[in-house]
């Protein structure tokens, strides 16, 4: 059955937008006003280049009504998770100025922004540490299979407030589509380490974008499994001084999936540190793309930036486009970067069945080996034994090489 | 045990083992000395069936099976082991872990029940406190940031636990100090028994000392020139490799 409401994604911007606070109106109709001006974006798109997103640009889709992820663990003392509509219905101004992605948004972002019915905000007020993580399942509820979501995080940290956040994507059937915007708002001091499990096999294009101020340390570990497209950009503004942010990320791409990794750091103030690993394993006609961007403006002194992405493609069919950058403005800084793209190693592979390892499981410990070693930094152990599990369940003989890594 | 029969082996076209004949019976331990360049690793890789290794010629018998149409696997679960002489780390994979599960594939192919964690774990410690391996190696990813005679007490490790058939150890010597060298030399010479062989691969005489070889194969230009009893390595750490040919030539 043909769902009756379905629009192109740019055809279901309302020409004006009537409800909400003044600030979210105008909010929405510059992003709507932006994407009908800029359209979305193209192959043509220098940051687009090597992500297909025309089918989705063409496609039509009907909205799903409910888009705010839902909360999977209990509220910890100290900390608040309230619905973003509530909020806009009734104290409007505690977040004025917190939904603008620091800017003006474009293409996906600006449609989330035009579109978003809601979400959640979680805010962690100063010297509240947290050690159990929350939890978000995201998941579009919807009937329909050509189903749209825009799911809206905000999450606020006071200075020394700490946070383990885990979002886990999952859920999705082919052709439905999750555009989702998470921002983060580190006060001094504060500590954020957040999981994403990408599950889904749809299609999602997702943003995440960080602002940091002083002594704060952002880590991110995404971990995806897989998904018939996937777009992630991740912006990390390291605006105040001796800030860190450390983005993980490992992914395990077979079929013809597309999974896409853009980071964006800025390093605007002096003393901070950024370190950027992405680990992939590529087989079937799969594509990975890592695209990485480290820009230290010029008083950002004593900066240490390293970005590493490594690629091991299984198969011949198998794609992986890798560009890590940087952009330096400062002279005094320490920044490394560097791509590899290659195969399982042959001296290991020989060695393993040298001792009697059958080959199909020397590949399966060396394919393990090398993703695990991203989730293993994850400081939550119980999220650390799930990431595990998730990497197992995906790679063959999985059970046989759970204790051997 | 193993008999190689006129082996011709080339690397990216060029011969590099150019007739090799030897024959090796359960019980026994062979050394094969030559200088560097002369094939020893070759060998050792030929038989643990290493790739890019081209027999061109002849043919290896173990335990009266064709060696060179097994798979590499295959040749550790009939029972040959390679002590390597530059042994790969492989950081994310446990020293330990990867050798149970080595040792219960063995296992399996003997047709034996696996070895359950409790049962390997004390054969384990047993192994590794007979060549002074402190517990806290075992548990590390292969190799990863072990030392140079680290690396090669944990292949007599391995070799132990896995109790091989034929052990081909290519220079298992080279970067131990000598006392280094006497714990290896002990690891080796508690596993020669009636139903094992070695071939020990050396450049020098000195690891010969301690695991006293039965035969003593000289190999030069991917030929052996030379076999003899013990004392014929002796002759070689006297006179040197040159003397050696030489007299051969003549």
């Amino acid at each position: 059955m043909i769902d009756p409401n379905r629009q192109t994604l740019l055809g279901s911007l309302p020409s004006s937008f009537e409800t909400g606070p003044e600030w979210l109106r105008a909010l929405r109709g510059r992003a709507a006003d932006t994407l009908r001006e800029q359209g979305l974006p193209t192959k043509r798109t220098e940051a687009w280049r090597f992500t297909p997103v025309r089918s989705v640009a063409n496609a039509e889709f009907s909205t799903a009504e409910e888009s705010a992820p839902s909360l999977v663990s209990t509220v910890p003392e100290g900390v608040t998770v309230r619905s973003l509509r509530q909020v806009l219905q009734a104290q409007p101004e505690l977040l004025e100025g917190r939904l603008d992605l620091g800017g003006a948004p474009t293409h996906f972002a600006a449609l989330n922004t035009a579109l978003f019915s809601d979400g959640l905000w979680i805010d962690v007020p100063a010297g509240v540490a947290i050690e159990a993580p929350i939890e978000l399942a995201h998941a579009i509820r919807t009937s329909s299979e050509r189903g749209v979501a825009y799911p809206r995080v905000l999450i606020t940290m006071g200075d020394h407030a700490e946070l383990t956040l885990i979002e886990t994507y999952a859920g999705e059937q082919v052709g439905q589509l999750t555009n989702s915007v998470i921002e983060v708002d580190l006060g001094r001091n504060a500590k954020m380490s957040h999981v994403r499990v990408h599950e889904n096999a749809g299609l999602q294009v997702g943003r995440v974008d960080v602002r940091q101020e002083a002594d704060s340390l952002y880590r991110s570990t995404v971990v995806t499994l897989g998904g018939a497209l996937l777009r992630f950009d991740v912006r990390c503004l390291l605006q105040g001084k001796g800030a860190e942010c450390q983005l993980d990320g490992a992914y395990l791409i077979d079929g013809e999936d597309h999974v896409d990794h853009h980071t964006l750091v800025e390093h605007r103030a002096a003393h901070c540190r950024s370190a950027q690993t992405y680990r992939g394993i590529v087989s079937g006609k799969g594509t990975a793309v890592f695209d990485g961007i480290v820009v230290v403006h010029r008083d950002a002194q004593k900066t240490e930036a390293h970005q590493e992405n490594r690629n091991l493609l299984l198969s011949e069919t198998a794609t992986v486009h890798t560009k890590p950058h940087l952009e330096i403005d400062a002279d005094d800084v320490v920044c490394s970067h560097g791509a590899t793209v290659g195969s399982l190693d042959e001296d290991q592979l020989f060695y393993l069945r040298a001792r009697g390892i059958p080959e199909e499981l020397a590949h399966s410990m060396l394919t393990y080996a090398f993703l695990k070693s991203i989730v293993d930094r994850v400081s939550d152990e119980p999220t650390r034994v799930r990431l595990r599990e998730a990497l197992l369940t995906r790679i063959p003989h999985g059970d046989d090489i759970r204790e051997v890594t | 045990m193993l008999k190689i029969e006129d082996l011709h082996v080339e690397v990216d076209g060029k011969p590099i083992l150019k007739g090799i004949n030897l024959e090796v019976e359960a019980g026994q331990v062979h050394a094969i000395m030559g200088p560097n360049g002369s094939g020893k690793s070759t060998l050792a890789y030929v038989l643990a069936g290493r790739d890019g290794y081209e027999v061109t010629k002849g043919r290896v018998l173990y335990k009266g099976q064709d060696l060179l149409e097994m798979a590499p696997e295959l040749r550790a679960a009939e029972g040959l082991f390679l002590g390597f002489q530059y042994p790969v780390a492989i950081p994310g994979v446990s020293n330990i872990y990867f050798l149970k599960a080595a040792l219960n594939a063995i296992r399996k192919h003997r047709g034996e029940d696996p070895l359950d964690a409790i049962d390997f774990m004390k054969l384990s410690k047993e192994k590794a406190a007979l060549l002074q391996l402190p517990d806290e190696l075992t548990k590390r990813s292969v190799n990863d940031g072990f030392s140079g005679g680290e690396k090669k007490r944990n292949e007599i490790f391995q070799m132990a636990i896995l109790e091989p058939s034929l052990a081909v150890l290519d220079e298992t010597d080279s970067g131990l100090d000598i006392d280094a060298l006497k714990v290896v030399a002990e690891g080796v010479n508690a596993l020669r028994g009636p139903d094992r062989a070695m071939l020990v691969i050396t450049h020098y005489q000195r690891l010969l000392d301690y695991i006293v070889p039965d035969v003593v194969h000289v190999l030069i230009d991917g030929q052996i020139v030379r076999t003899g009893d013990k004392d014929l390595a002796k002759q070689l750490e006297r006179e040197g490799y040159a003397e050696v040919r030489d007299a051969q030539q003549l």
